[in-house]
């Protein structure tokens, strides 16, 4: 065992959390479950958390957790020739029946392969013999269908009850697999072939009974959906240190860049009562001192201001904190931030994605900006001091006035308000699944003067914090964000070279994907006849005529 | 108007895993502790308020040993009433010694 006061923050990974769950695993299916980053970052995640939740429900089912450990614990284990293990009964990793990541950011692939190597699980599928990885939170799941037994297509809380029993029904692993892939949501790689045609990608069945084309699982009734009461209470910081309460799942509007309206459908909401109760039984096992109403867009739901006051009147004697991240700068400004500030200091952030009127209204975009000027004396009222602010560029059809009218705006805002501004500048990602995954993604040299003009436009101004992201950084997301399967052998690759590092350094994809002779730009040109996930149902999208000649 | 407010001084000792845990961890698990608890806390006042506690000298990190507490409450509470529920609310490794 390592000893863990030589070890940087050891919090991380002794799993004492209040309400945690620890099972013997006599008899009992043990199932361990990640997010691949740092424990802080893992624990701040919602859905981990609910997994975990359902899983341990079952009586013959142990789930534990496990992050990724830092540098200097990787390190100790590689060198004392130790397993990665488990936070609950610090079990190797290679000891459970099934592994689970969620894979919801596609950087952090390199991550995921780290957490199997140093927990002793072979990389690949077909080099497992009984052991199954499987992973969910994943658009486009081909360039890591290599490495992942089965994926999850949708929300896995519909799903986990079959898995087990499955697992209960059947005890070999590719009884299990076929078993798995005749059920809606569950997708086993290794039953398709995937080929190219001139019609684009062709998908065939290698299991007569595997689901083709595969449907989005969704949760039917989310009003009485579980949700993790007995909350997993950390005892050390986390990056968001606060009891996260799903009101909403899904988002109403239609914004042409965003993936998250597309996979979340459709729009969903919890009753107003079943959030109190949430809220009520979540303060009450945990203590926490912050709470967060949370959804995509908060401003659409639909008794948002009866839902404020209720739980401004249970918590306000008992000064917890409440924040309400996505609400739109809307008529309602006023009036529910003064609701907010009555619990807790707040920031007001205002996800405006383009400055200029015109590119928001084909962005489909709908904020009206002049409502935040108008605003400008309600927001001085309201005691902020930062005013958040989220914006995009390297859209298809964006001009250099599109981009000069961000420095107009920003500087109009600052001396309207007072307040300072802190700006992020993402750059357009054409992410599969949203209503503009057929766009081209900007390529580096053009971002690269984009993000120049806009630089240049703006007089130096104290007041106005801009960052932006990095284009290298961006374009990777694009590639693994779009990619085929013939990507696995880049990531492994990569992962090889350099481990650790690799995610930040571009020469070394470059390197990677020249040696395995893959022209990146081809995965990030327009196209509008498939995609390599389109054998996951997407109902906006016709299918490609010529597909029966080929 | 000022409230009322009744200080309570604990010994509390950290062993165990516990002792990872640094003075920082150990007002937010004592915070949520006592909230769990549903005790009559006194909040700071001002403009973000929170849970009014302080402590003697902090114990090095990984070193097991006794840290000294005071915690504040709005209104008497009994040594033994405190000792009960607190106890049942903090993790193993913590351990109240001493209330007064
Ligand atoms: S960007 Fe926000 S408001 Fe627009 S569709 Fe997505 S979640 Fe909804």
């Amino acid at each position: 065992m390592i000893d863990l006061s030589l070890i940087q923050k050891p919090q991380r990974y002794i799993g004492n959390e209040i309400n945690v769950v620890k099972k013997s695993h006599q008899g009992k299916i043990p199932i361990c479950i990640s997010y691949p980053d740092l424990y802080e970052i893992g624990m701040s995640n919602l859905g981990l958390r609910i997994i975990y939740g359902m899983f341990n429900a079952f009586d013959d089912v142990a789930c534990e957790r496990v992050f990724l450990p830092g540098d200097d614990l990787a390190v100790s284990l590689q060198n004392s020739s130790t397993k990665l293990f488990s936070l609950e009964t610090k079990t190797a990793l290679d000891r459970f029946e099934a592994v689970g990541f969620n894979l919801s950011c596609e950087l952090n692939c390199i991550n995921f392969l780290k957490i199997l190597k140093l927990g002793g699980i072979p990389l690949k599928a077909k080099e497992r013999a009984e052991l199954i990885v499987f992973a969910g939170g994943i658009a486009n799941p081909e360039p890591l269908a290599e490495f992942v037994d089965f994926f999850y297509i949708g929300e896995f809380e519909e799903g986990i009850g079959q898995f087990v029993e499955v697992f209960r029904k059947h005890k070999d692993k590719k009884a299990r697999l076929e078993a798995l892939s005749e059920i809606d949501g569950f997708y086993v790689p290794q039953f398709y072939n995937i080929t190219i045609g001139s019609c684009g990608y062709k998908f065939d069945k290698l299991h007569k009974y595997a689901q083709f084309p595969l449907k989005r699982v969704y949760v039917k009734d989310f009003d009485k959906s579980y949700y993790p009461l007995n909350w997993l209470t950390p005892h050390t910081q986390i990056i968001h240190d606060r009891a996260p309460i799903e009101i909403a799942r899904g988002c109403p509007n239609s914004c042409v860049f965003c993936q998250a309206r597309s996979v979340y459908k459709p729009y969903r909401e919890k009753k107003v009562s079943t959030i109190y109760e949430i809220a009520k039984n979540i303060y009450k096992n945990s203590g926490y001192e912050n709470l967060s109403l949370l959804s995509l867009s908060a401003s659409d739901y639909s008794n948002i201001e009866e839902l404020l006051d209720t739980l401004i009147a249970e918590f306000k004697d008992k000064r917890v904190g409440l924040s309400l991240p996505s609400l739109r700068i809307d008529d309602s400004l006023g009036n529910l931030y003064r609701k907010l500030l009555f619990l807790k200091k707040t920031s007001l952030t205002v996800a405006l994605e383009a400055a200029s009127d015109s590119l928001r209204a084909k962005l489909g975009k709908k904020i009206d900006a002049d409502k935040l000027f108008e605003a400008a004396k309600i927001i001085k009222s309201l005691n902020l001091r930062t005013i958040k602010l989220y914006l995009m560029i390297g859209f298809p059809e964006e001009t250099d006035s599109d981009l000069l009218s961000i420095a107009a705006f920003l500087e109009k805002l600052h001396s309207n308000t007072g307040l300072s501004i802190n700006v992020s500048i993402n750059i357009f990602v054409p992410k599969p699944f949203s209503l503009w995954e057929g766009a081209w993604m900007c390529p580096e040299e053009i971002l690269d003067k984009k993000i120049k003009l806009v630089l240049s436009s703006l007089r130096r101004r104290r007041n106005i914090n801009i960052s932006i992201s990095q284009t290298a950084k961006s374009i990777l997301e694009a590639i693994l964000s779009r990619a085929d399967r013939n990507f696995s052998s880049v990531i492994m690759k990569v992962f090889e070279t350099s481990g650790y590092s690799a995610i930040e350094n571009w020469q070394i994809w470059q390197a990677a994907m020249d040696e395995c002779g893959i022209n990146y730009r081809n995965y990030l040109k327009s196209e509008n006849k498939n995609f390599p996930w389109s054998f996951i149902e997407n109902p906006k999208i016709s299918g490609c005529k010529n597909d029966k000649d080929n | 108007m000022q409230i009322e407010r009744f200080p309570v001084r604990l010994i509390v000792e950290k062993s165990g895993d516990m002792v990872y845990f640094s003075q920082l961890d150990l007002v937010s698990i004592l915070t949520r502790a006592l909230r769990r608890a549903n005790l009559p806390l006194y909040y700071t006042q001002g403009f973000n308020p929170h849970v009014k506690m302080s402590f003697g000298r902090a114990l090095k990190l990984g070193v097991s040993g006794q840290e000294e507490v005071t915690l504040y409450f709005t209104q008497k509470i009994a040594a033994q009433e405190l000792h009960n529920k607190l106890s049942s609310q903090i993790p193993q490794g913590l351990r109240i010694i001493q209330i007064n």
